[in-house]
């Protein structure tokens, strides 16, 4: 018998749903025959005992579940997210590089180093880019430190803010839309997609607004209901960063798809995966497999 | 090297390098073959043979938050008070890398030297003591030595705790308020902490296993500049962490050391 471990911090965890989603995923495993256990962060040695590791935790190469990630790897265990899959996806510079060297369609977007963060070079940016733009703090998730400004002052407002967490800062060209999709995949295979519904009050996916948190609908979509170009644009932009499990954001205004991120450690929990039953068999399954 | 340099390095940000695409607006990674060294021929250097100029040989500054990017053994090596993640040195380094150059350190290796669990079982597997480690949410056997293990730690900011009050106080601190778990290491009675800067490899300091360690974390790491922090006890030196150095806190002997590691650079 095979064991899997669930990598998951209770301290990352916010909501029933999160919780659920945990428990089907062992409940999956189980029934195909492995053992399966969650590993929290004080019982991290144990990772070594494990056949394969699964995390289920915010992923930060700053914090523990790279730890996890590093010591599956040492030990040969295969894992899900792997170190390098949540180094590149944890930091949006990095991320976007990595897209943009294999020519994935992405909005305009420039790396600002803290020390170019003038007034000239970013009147520039709105002549280049457009106005709104898009400032992101590159180890924003769950849109966080994503703002939207609309001039010069606006954008230094943000950036001083940024700047304090990162030496380096996003700006990317604003393209609005209703919805996003995500296209889940695992090793380059499609896993699920849903639509992302943005609410009205806010341009993200989640936002605080007037001290509430607002999320985005979710609406899982059946594979022969999925734009092909949506899919072969995300094929190509999973493929950039590994083999591993992504969640690929990708916005298509008339028929002209790009990609806003790739994220490692995508949510399952909120019905992205209705028309999916299979979703964590074949994780199960891709894990045992190596 | 001189003040020269450092403002050459310094108007030849990394980010001006990443050239923009005509016609998309998209900026996309350099073409490798127009990548322009970083930082560029010093103006006016002398002894230049066979198309390669050596930089003069004055002390570089190494004045605060100083990046030196230096072409070294077919590579670049960067050399900065610290590597930390998604700061202007990472971000050098990264953006090296998507060229396609040879870089030292590698983005990978300063997260892995940073992040303390990470570096010790990489240096242990090299056969080099280091000490055990534990992940802990609250709390720790004493005495111990504890580290955050978050975005927003330093591991220079350790921290040696001895009683229940204490220990309670400084994991407050280092965890955000309970937000992260953390890393901790026994730390024995008796036992004390020393620490050793380590230059390309090389230390000051002649203790073998002090100079061996260095020599290992070196060839694992790559760091061109890193201090060392051990545990000394019972005449065993366990590496406890790796962490970034300040140029302000390197002795005179150092200070040598690295300036002519940076002057004795060569530019094609």
């Amino acid at each position: 018998m095979s064991r899997l471990g669930i990598f998951v911090d209770r301290k990352t965890l916010a909501s029933a749903e999160q919780l659920n989603a945990l428990i089907r995923c062992r409940d999956v495993a189980e029934q195909m025959g492995h053992a399966a256990e969650f590993i929290f962060p004080v019982d991290i040695q144990k990772i070594r005992k494990m056949d394969a590791l699964f995390i289920r935790a915010r992923t930060d190469p700053m914090n523990v579940t790279y730890v996890a990630a590093k010591m599956a790897e040492f030990n040969g265990i295969p894992v899900i997210d792997d170190p390098r899959s949540i180094q590149v996806c944890g930091d949006k510079v990095n991320m976007y590089s990595a897209l943009l060297k294999k020519g994935i369609a992405l909005p305009k977007t420039v790396f600002l180093s803290k020390k170019d963060v003038t007034v000239e070079r970013v009147a520039s940016l709105f002549d280049t880019l457009g106005t709104p733009l898009v400032l992101k703090e590159p180890s924003t998730s769950f849109s966080q430190r994503v703002e939207r400004v609309r001039d010069v002052a606006g954008f230094f407002r943000v950036a001083r803010r940024f700047i304090k967490l990162s030496d380096w800062i996003v700006v990317q060209q604003y393209i609005e839309s209703k919805y996003d999709w995500r296209v889940g995949f695992l090793d380059k295979q499609l896993l699920y997609a849903c639509k992302y519904t943005i609410p009205s009050v806010t341009f993200k996916i989640q936002a605080s607004v007037n001290g509430h948190i607002v999320y985005c609908g979710v609406e899982s979509v059946p594979p022969d209901r999925i734009p092909p170009h949506v899919v072969a644009l995300g094929i190509a932009a999973a493929d950039a960063i590994g083999d591993g499990l992504y969640g690929v954001d990708i916005k298509n205004n008339n028929g002209d798809a790009c990609v806003i991120e790739v994220n490692d450690n995508p949510s399952l929990e909120s019905g992205e995966d209705q028309y999916y039953p299979d979703v964590y068999g074949k994780i199960v399954s891709h894990l045992f497999a190596k | 090297m001189n003040k020269r340099l450092h403002a050459a390095a310094e108007e030849n940000g990394t980010t001006q390098s990443l050239a923009a695409v005509p016609g998309t607006g998209t900026l996309a990674i350099a073409d490798p073959r127009t990548f322009t060294p970083y930082p560029p021929p010093l103006p006016g250097t002398s002894g230049k043979k066979n198309g390669i100029a050596k930089a003069a040989r004055r002390e570089p500054a190494l004045t605060k938050d100083a990046l030196y990017v230096i072409r070294k053994d077919h590579g670049y090596h960067v050399v900065a008070e610290s590597y930390f993640y998604k700061t202007e040195p990472y971000y050098t380094i990264l953006s090296l890398e998507y060229r396609g150059e040879v870089v030292k350190p590698s983005s990978r290796a300063v997260l892995e030297a940073y992040v303390i669990p990470v570096c010790l079982e990489r240096v242990r597997a090299r056969g080099i003591p280091v000490c055990d480690w534990g992940i802990s949410q609250a709390y720790v056997p004493l005495p111990a030595l504890i580290y955050g293990l978050n975005y927003y730690a330093t591991n220079a900011e350790y921290a040696v705790v001895r009683d229940n009050s204490a220990a309670k106080e400084r994991i407050r601190h280092i965890t955000n308020n309970g937000k992260y778990p953390f890393c901790f290491q026994k730390f024995p009675e008796g036992g004390e902490i020393a620490e050793y800067t380590a230059i390309f490899g090389k230390t000051v300091d002649p203790r073998p296993d002090v100079a061996a360690c260095a020599s290992a974390v070196y060839d694992l790491f790559g760091l061109p500049l890193v201090r060392m922090i051990f545990i000394r006890h019972d005449g065993s030196c366990l590496l406890s962490s790796l962490s970034p150095v300040h140029y302000s806190r390197l002795d005179e002997q150092e200070r040598a050391i690295l300036a002519a590691h940076i002057c004795s650079q060569e530019f094609l």
